[in-house]
């Protein structure tokens, strides 16, 4: 008895192991093979935070939010300028005050719930106060000048302003807050759709296994252009070198977060590469708030030695453009006769020897960022090669991104490295990080009363030629004082099978797939 | 007996009040502040200060302390601060595949740590116990994100065997009865979802088995070899007892039992999650997890697992004593406790 029992369980063993790699494995490809082309998988590095528009703030939220939902507004494919979504035409009163949107007819949540003008104000005023927790990262970004909304007709919303805002129109078309999600979905899941998002979009929200991926199927009742390919699925894979490998592998369709490193395996795999301008500045900051570097002179001085070209051409290796300007080069207001300080070290070491500057304290992150890949530290000790040829000794402390955060704004140092992801594709996204009042956003804690000012009239601004130049005034008296020294704009690097068609990366960072298709 | 696994049982208490003092105060001295994190890089002074007090993290250290212990007791791990969710579902989604990964890996591991152990015993000296002894040598001294490197270029970049991450097919994936992806397709009958996870598990299970079944290897071997050298052992040879009933009746069950422990102490840490086989082959772990939690100061994420992994620790030991005493029917808890 005992030994049939034995016998019995090893046979299972062997059953189960054969099944496992012959029969079963021939079937597998077979019946994949149907589901496959019908299904684009997507490998990112992490896994979102949350699928609730209002309650996230990663960029690996947005990228599977963005099939999900739909705003008032989206980008045009290749820049940021805005162009109608949910809402279909527009209009903006004399003062700049009053908005009114008219909004696209017969559209349903995909739980099939109307969409129309009351869930626009109900989703505004979750995130206005008193509704809005502190919690909701965008919330004051997006909606901050917003007064109040009003609905007129069932399609058709007016939103006042508290004053003028020309950003606000961007702000509507991004990934964060501003997609309308179903009402019903946020009263039945307590003002939370984290985990059971139900938006307008062309794919559908299926199943999220943590850490594992999210599951999308197409949206077959989308009032728009429905989707190319039936399911979208998200893999979280952390590790750089197995997201490449599961690409060649054709575990992937399509990954992100490379870098220069991998471009060469992926590309003798027979893969390609989607390469963009990205839509970030990568820069060094001084403390203008003590000396040193209190003095304009010393900061020109210090730039002066750096040559800035040279350097991200050898830490990127061609993946990232040098910065001659804050702004990235396709957005509005961005003027190519702005320079920055120019590479002249000689006049550099003769300021610095008369002021009798001889060292420095940096402190920098260890990790790469979205808009350094190669990470703070290295780009840290290339710099402190460029200042020993001046004759500055650098002091370079470096902490995780986290800890760093703290040091920063704790203020103890007199250079420090950081980098901004622009959030709506508006210049004043970019400028106005030196006019705050915030040493976690102004890091080089930079205080110029002229400046502030143009800043505020840049915002009150309507778009145009006009508001353009206050943009190229605001770059040339960042670039005269010198209070960053930009480095570099980071591009966007994706991989792609080459049966995938149809595959781009918007420069703000999501990735829409409804017109992705897999031959 | 069963007053001795209660008298266990009741240990834990102490054990977990001291892991969740220590756990505690090291996230509250040593993490960097979560607000930052939370709120995003819009975040002013002023919202970060708001979150801190709606989030309790400006009261005393004790007060907060004594609101976590409370809430824990009662089952109420709180919620996640980064995703919101709560803290006691965000483990358990994804404990089964830590479980699942550690059973597995330890089976393996067990399988053949013992069988090398024993047959280099047995053969001591001979090309087998230097090859099994050479294997043990590598298995405890290859760093494993390495292994697993190796293993995901050579199986599946160069060779496409197999996949280089994940769990399963997410197209295949059951519906979770168990959350264990191996039960789950057999209960639901689909033996594609079967083979697909069997195929998934390969080589993260080869890759955290090799560390676990190079100790087991050794222990067995010196264990084995200390057994075999004993009297009874002789004496069943002298009267006749054919040498493979000598090795598995007489000498392998009285080595057992150093092996058993073994055995149970690497059961115990792979539990606790394999950090970095987790990574390298994403495998959706508990381990992988709380590493992302630790770098974003998710606090009552850490004190959630941190608890857990003591938890499991202790049973698993405390399963491992219980196995003595059927392996060594002269180990009587009672009798020793009364």
């Amino acid at each position: 008895m005992k030994k049939g029992k034995k016998i019995f369980a090893l046979a299972l063993m062997v059953f189960l192991v054969s099944a496992a790699l012959t029969g079963c494995g021939s079937n597998t490809k077979s019946n994949t093979a149907s589901k496959t082309s019908d299904t684009l998988i997507y490998a990112q590095g992490a896994e979102p935070r949350g699928l609730d528009p209002a309650m996230v703030d990663d960029g690996e939220s947005a990228k599977v939010m963005i099939n999900i939902y739909e705003g008032l507004l989206k980008y045009n494919k290749d820049s940021t300028k805005v162009e109608p979504s949910l809402a279909k035409s527009w209009e903006v009163s004399p003062d700049g005050l009053t908005y009114t949107f008219h909004l696209q007819e017969g559209v349903k949540f995909q739980d099939g719930t109307d969409f129309n003008a009351d869930a626009v104000k109900f989703n505004i005023d979750r995130q206005l106060p008193p509704q809005a927790t502190k919690d909701m990262a965008y919330a004051s970004f997006v909606y901050g000048s917003v007064k109040n909304v009003e609905v007129v007709d069932k399609n058709t919303v007016k939103i006042n302003l508290t004053a003028p805002s020309t950003p606000f129109l961007n702000n509507l078309a991004m990934a964060m807050s501003a997609p309308i999600v179903s009402p019903k979905a946020l009263q039945d899941n307590k003002n939370n759709v984290n985990q059971a998002p139900v938006g307008t979009g062309p794919y559908k929200f299926v199943k999220w296994a943590k850490d594992e991926n999210i599951v999308l199927v197409r949206n077959d009742q989308y009032w728009g252009t429905k989707a190319l390919t039936q399911n979208v699925i998200f893999k979280f894979i952390k590790d750089n070198s197995a997201r490449v490998v599961a690409l060649n592998n054709g575990e992937a369709d399509m990954i992100d977060g490379i870098d220069a490193t991998v471009v060469k395996q992926i590309t003798d795999a027979g893969n390609k590469i989607f390469q963009a301008p990205g839509m970030n500045i990568n820069y060094m900051a001084y403390n203008t708030s003590k000396k040193p570097f209190n003095d304009s002179k010393l900061r020109v001085a210090i730039s002066q030695a750096i040559n800035v070209p040279e350097m991200v051409k050898s830490l990127y290796q061609g993946y990232a453009e040098p910065a001659t300007s804050i702004l990235p080069t396709f957005m509005e207001g961005y003027d190519k006769s702005v320079s920055q300080v120019a590479y002249d070290p000689k006049a550099s070491a003769e300021t610095l020897k008369a002021a009798g500057l001889t060292s420095v304290h940096v402190i920098t992150y260890t990790n790469p960022r979205p808009y350094n890949s190669a990470n703070g530290q290295a780009l840290a000790e290339a710099i402190q090669g460029y200042f020993s040829k001046v004759g500055i000794t650098a002091t370079i402390d470096s902490y995780d991104w986290t800890t760093y955060k703290a040091k920063v704004k704790a203020g103890d140092y007199d250079i420090a490295f950081y980098g901004w992801v622009g959030d709506n594709g508006d210049p004043d996204n970019f400028m106005y990080l030196l006019g705050v009042n915030d040493p976690g956003l102004n890091i080089a804690l930079y205080k110029n009363a002229e400046f502030n000012k143009l800043i505020a009239k840049g915002v009150a601004t309507p778009a145009g030629a006009e508001r353009n130049a206050i943009y190229t005034q605001l770059e040339k008296i960042a670039a005269a004082d010198a209070a960053w020294l930009p480095i570099s704009h980071a591009q966007t690097l994706a991989a792609y099978r080459p049966n995938v068609d149809g595959f781009y990366f918007h420069m703000t960072g999501v990735t829409p797939f409804a017109g992705v298709s897999k031959k | 007996m069963l007053k001795y696994i209660i008298k266990r049982i009741l240990m834990l208490i102490p054990v977990l009040l001291g892991v969740s003092i220590i756990v505690f105060l090291i996230m509250r001295v040593f993490s960097p502040d979560p607000a930052p994190i939370v709120l995003g890089q819009h975040a002013t002074q002023q919202a970060v200060e708001t979150w801190r007090q709606a989030n309790g993290l400006n009261d005393p250290i004790i007060l907060q302390y004594f609101h976590f212990i409370t809430g824990a007791v009662t089952g109420d791990m709180g919620t996640s601060y980064y995703t919101k969710a709560p803290v006691l579902q965000e483990i358990l989604s994804r404990f089964p595949a830590t479980i699942e990964l550690a059973l597995v890996a330890i089976i393996l591991a067990a399988i053949f740590g013992i069988l090398i152990g024993v047959i280099s015993a047995v053969k001591k000296n001979s090309i087998f116990d230097n090859a099994g002894m050479f294997i043990a040598l590598i298995g405890v001294s290859m760093p494993i994100f390495w292994l697993g490197i190796l293993l995901i270029i050579l199986f599946s970049g160069t060779l496409h065997w197999l996949p280089s991450s994940g769990r399963i097919n997410p197209m295949l994936q059951p519906a979770g009865v168990t959350g264990f992806y191996l039960i789950d397709s057999l209960i639901a009958g689909d033996m594609e979802a079967f083979a697909d996870a069997l195929q998934h598990l390969v080589l993260p299970a080869v890759a955290l088995a090799m560390y676990s079944m190079a100790i087991i290897a050794r222990m067995s071997r010196s264990s084995m070899l200390e057994t075999l050298q004993q009297d009874y052992i002789r004496t069943a040879r002298a009267k006749g007892v054919s040498e493979g009933r000598v090795i598995r009746k007489h000498a392998l069950r009285n080595g057992l039992i150093p092996i058993v422990t073994v055995i149970g102490l690497q059961l115990g840490s792979l539990l606790g999650g394999a950090v970095l086989t987790e990574t390298v082959f994403s495998w959706p772990g508990i381990g992988a997890y709380t590493v992302t939690c630790i770098l974003k100061s998710d606090f009552p994420v850490v004190q959630g697992v941190v608890l857990l992994i003591a938890t499991v620790f202790v049973l698993v030991n405390l399963v491992v004593d219980v196995i003595y005493a059927f392996l060594d029917p002269r180990i009587k808890f009672s009798k020793k406790e009364g």
